[in-house]
């Protein structure tokens, strides 16, 4: 049972997953090109300086791509579980629908997480290329609110797909873009370090939302509506 | 015990109310075929029995389980064709059959692919690029190959033609026979149900018409043809018809009295006609007949 129903994601996620794979190493080879640019072809020093004593983020134009990546996983895969109700089916496979619905958004976070684990990992090894330790902790501490932004907008975003009603997904949407724009309001390095736990926590407690929805829809709110 | 079992099932949307106390059962091995207008209630009870909808009050037992909380082990002995032969259409013929066959133990593959081959369908064709009556088959073959207990199917006939639906209706009799599955099937189309079921069950609005078996009610609900000596005269009502439709001097009287009893009624009214007579229905017009045009 659990192979077919990742085997279902896998064929919903599987383009989106290469796409936003694509689009962030895209985004990466361009931050270490200017990298690059900044250390040799201009002033080494006065570079590092932007970095380390200006707190300028090299890493700036990675912003917004974990974000992209979980929202664009969240339509790739609930989209077609919500045209024509198709959800339906999936209630109806001889399992708990707790359960199903746990297994496959499980599987869709463990697939964002490693195209996320990808990104930090070419981040790593090219910053690795330019810069001293120190500065890719720092780096690395500063971006991680965004892969955890990301997180959270995944999971709110199959929330609100799955959502039998309009009226309840504009409020879902409402109440998930504060909450969502919490991760990405400093782009200064080490702007979010002694809070970090708390933004980690914010992304797990998204994680089991869906069940709400799922919940929703088989109490047959849509029907009321 | 039933394969299905609704007792006093009541259901408001808002304050609209749909039925209240609606009570049926359906034996295993039946076929049964739900009938109604639209808005009648036909989707509340589909919904309902497979736990996509809270009744506001009663329940509905399949296989001695609520259907809002229905055990992994009773849901694979139903198959649930959603109308409209609604599948993951982002599938193709194989990967669907992988799928589910992962998903169910007593899954046999044959019928699927049997049905399939009857289709000009190339292996890697997504359902979403195949015609209604394509899917319907992939449909249709996915609950075979399921081989579940119950086949719950919901208005099955949308969207098909009539060789599909024909096509449809024989295969499902027949396995459902051979197998002894029980059916609860919707559809518009009440030619079609002729073919296909045991026993019926017409709904109308709050309330159900007639369920018997269908050659019973086929047997005992009469349409009597009355030509009214007076064109302007209007047919009074009575309690020995459940339905009177009148075009001028034409009066369609359908109940389940004997000629005898309409021409006694006829004569005790002092009603001159110029003649009476019975007309065959099929199970559309006795249903038309039962609900009335509007």
């Amino acid at each position: 049972m659990y192979r077919s129903i990742f085997y279902k994601e896998w064929l919903k996620i599987r383009w989106a997953l290469a796409l936003f794979l694509l689009l962030g190493l895209i985004v990466l080879g361009n931050i270490f090109l200017n990298v690059r640019y900044g250390v040799r072809f201009m002033d080494a020093h006065d570079y590092w300086y932007r970095i380390i004593i200006q707190g300028a983020n090299y890493a700036a134009s990675l912003k917004y791509i974990p974000l992209l990546a979980g929202l664009g996983l969240a339509i790739a895969q609930y989209f077609p579980e919500i045209v024509s109700q198709r959800i339906k089916l999936t209630f109806h496979l001889p399992i708990r629908e707790n359960k199903v619905l746990l297994i496959q958004h499980g599987f869709g976070l463990v697939c964002l997480l490693a195209v996320f684990a990808t990104y930090l990992l070419v981040f790593i090894i090219g910053s690795a290329v330019y810069f001293p330790p120190e500065i890719i902790h720092m780096m690395l501490t500063t971006i991680l609110p965004w892969f955890l932004g990301g997180l959270a907008a995944y999971s709110l975003a199959a929330l609100i797909m799955l959502e039998p009603l309009w009226l309840y997904r504009v409020l879902y949407a409402v109440i998930a873009y504060g909450f969502v724009t919490q991760f990405y309001i400093r782009v200064v390095p080490l702007a979010y370090t002694k809070v970090l736990w708390v933004f980690a926590l914010m992304a797990v407690i998204t994680v089991i939302v869906i069940l709400f929805s799922g919940y929703r829809f088989r109490k047959g709110e849509m029907h009321h509506g | 015990m039933y394969a299905i079992e609704c007792n006093n099932l009541t259901h408001y949307y808002g304050k609209k109310l749909v039925y209240e106390n609606l009570s049926f059962k359906v034996g295993e091995g039946k076929i049964l075929g739900l009938l109604g207008k639209n808005g009648a209630g036909k989707s509340t009870t589909i919904n309902i029995m497979n736990g996509f909808l809270h009744p506001t009050a009663g329940e509905c037992l399949i296989y001695g389980e609520n259907s809002q909380h229905l055990t992994p082990a009773t849901k694979e002995k139903i198959g649930f064709l959603i109308e409209g032969h609604i599948q993951y259409a982002f599938m193709n013929v194989h990967q669907i059959e992988k799928f589910y066959s992962g998903c169910y133990s007593r899954w046999n593959s044959e019928p699927y692919w049997e049905l399939l081959s009857k289709l000009q369908v190339t292996p890697t064709q997504k359902i979403s690029r195949m015609s209604c009556g394509q899917r319907s088959q992939v449909a249709l073959g996915l609950i075979l190959a399921q081989d579940p207990q119950l086949l719950v199917l919901d208005d099955f006939s949308m969207g098909l033609d009539p060789g599909y639906r024909r096509l449809f209706i024989d295969y499902l009799r027949e396995y459902a026979k051979a197998n002894n599955k029980t059916v609860f099937v919707t559809s518009h189309i009440i030619q079609d149900m002729e073919r296909l079921i045991d026993d019926v069950l017409i709904m109308d609005y709050n309330r159900i018409l007639a369920q018997q078996p269908v050659e019973e009610f086929m047997e005992k609900f009469c349409q009597y043809e009355i030509v009214l000596e007076n064109p302007d005269m209007e047919f009074p009502e009575t309690d020995l018809a459940v339905n009177i439709e009148q075009i001028n001097d034409k009066v369609s009287f359908y109940g389940y009295q004997d000629i005898s009893a309409v021409k006694g009624f006829l004569s005790g009214q002092g009603i001159a006609i110029r003649s009476i007579e019975e007309k065959e229905m099929n199970l559309e017009d006795a249903f038309i007949g039962l609900t009335g045009m509007y």
